[in-house]
């Protein structure tokens, strides 16, 4: 099953290092797109269909519960699943960003595994396929 | 917290990055300031919380090539280009913060400063590194500051 999937974050090298992560879990087919804020990215969705967001917080001009706040008040891009991967990871943020409508949240460091089961509870059925 | 406590918090945190994202292992200590010795790139970020600090890092130049090649997956024949040494060694202190932070027992969020990449010859703080840690290819030097 292929899957495109937006990487969100403003260091080149963890885009990297993510999508190297993720085509190691079995996902090969893969295709990535990339934004490093919140702003790109939300004009990368309006442009295209993803089918599933990975979002790190802290990032210039829009950071990551911005981006989320602003995902959960548009009617088509509600939908889409969100999953945080940050290194701030702290109960209370991990909570506000759940609450904010994030579905998953992985904090850095992370195990390759913990990255790809994440994705396999988000992406659900269709990871299975 | 009391100061040695923080010291091991620190050293858990690295140890903890360096294993499970760059792939590597901590040796053991290393001579306080030793990263210092020879080229080295040098990273710093703050954090606003209880308590407020900064983090500085020091890594040696072997030692950032051999992680930055764990990390971006580089063989020998296409090692990482220069311009991205520095984002590594930024990532590198973005994560140990992180991670030390997390170990902090608060119900507060901790706001991180993106890390910068310090100019080559800039000043690492003038007092003993918090840690010193041997990577293999090199050493890392860490010092936290606490407001």
């Amino acid at each position: 099953m292929a899957f495109r999937v937006l990487i969100v974050d403003d260091s080149p090298v963890m885009r990297a290092f993510i999508r190297r992560i993720i085509l190691l879990s079995g996902m090969e087919e893969t295709e990535f797109l990339e934004a490093s804020d919140g702003c790109e990215a939300l004009n990368v969705l309006r442009a295209q269909w993803v089918d599933v967001v990975l979002t790190d917080i802290n990032m210039p001009l829009m950071d990551g519960a911005e981006f989320v706040r602003r995902l959960e008040a548009d009617d088509v891009l509600k939908s889409l699943p969100v999953v945080i991967v940050s290194t701030d990871s702290t109960e209370s943020r991990m909570q506000q960003m759940l609450a904010l409508g994030a579905r998953g949240y992985v904090k850095k460091p992370f195990l390759p595994e913990t990255l790809r089961q994440e994705l396999e509870r988000v992406l659900g059925g269709a990871y299975a396929r | 917290m009391p100061d040695n406590q923080w010291d091991e918090i620190l050293a858990a945190a690295a140890g903890e990055v360096l294993e499970t994202m760059f792939f590597a292992g901590v040796y053991g200590p290393a001579e306080p300031g030793a990263s210092l010795t020879g080229r080295h790139l040098a990273a710093r970020l703050g954090f606003e919380g209880t308590p407020s600090g900064a983090l500085t890092l020091s890594i040696s130049e072997p030692a950032v090539r051999a992680l930055a090649a764990n990390f971006l997956a580089a063989d020998d024949d296409a090692a990482p280009p220069v311009s991205q040494l520095g984002s590594v060694v930024c990532e590198l202190a973005n994560m140990v913060c992180g991670s030390l932070l997390s170990r902090v027992k608060t119900e507060e969020h901790f706001r991180l400063s993106s890390p910068e990449l310090l100019p080559e010859g800039a000043a690492c703080p003038p007092v003993p590194p918090n840690q010193s840690l041997d990577v293999g290819d090199g050493n890392i030097d860490l010092w936290l500051a606490l407001d």
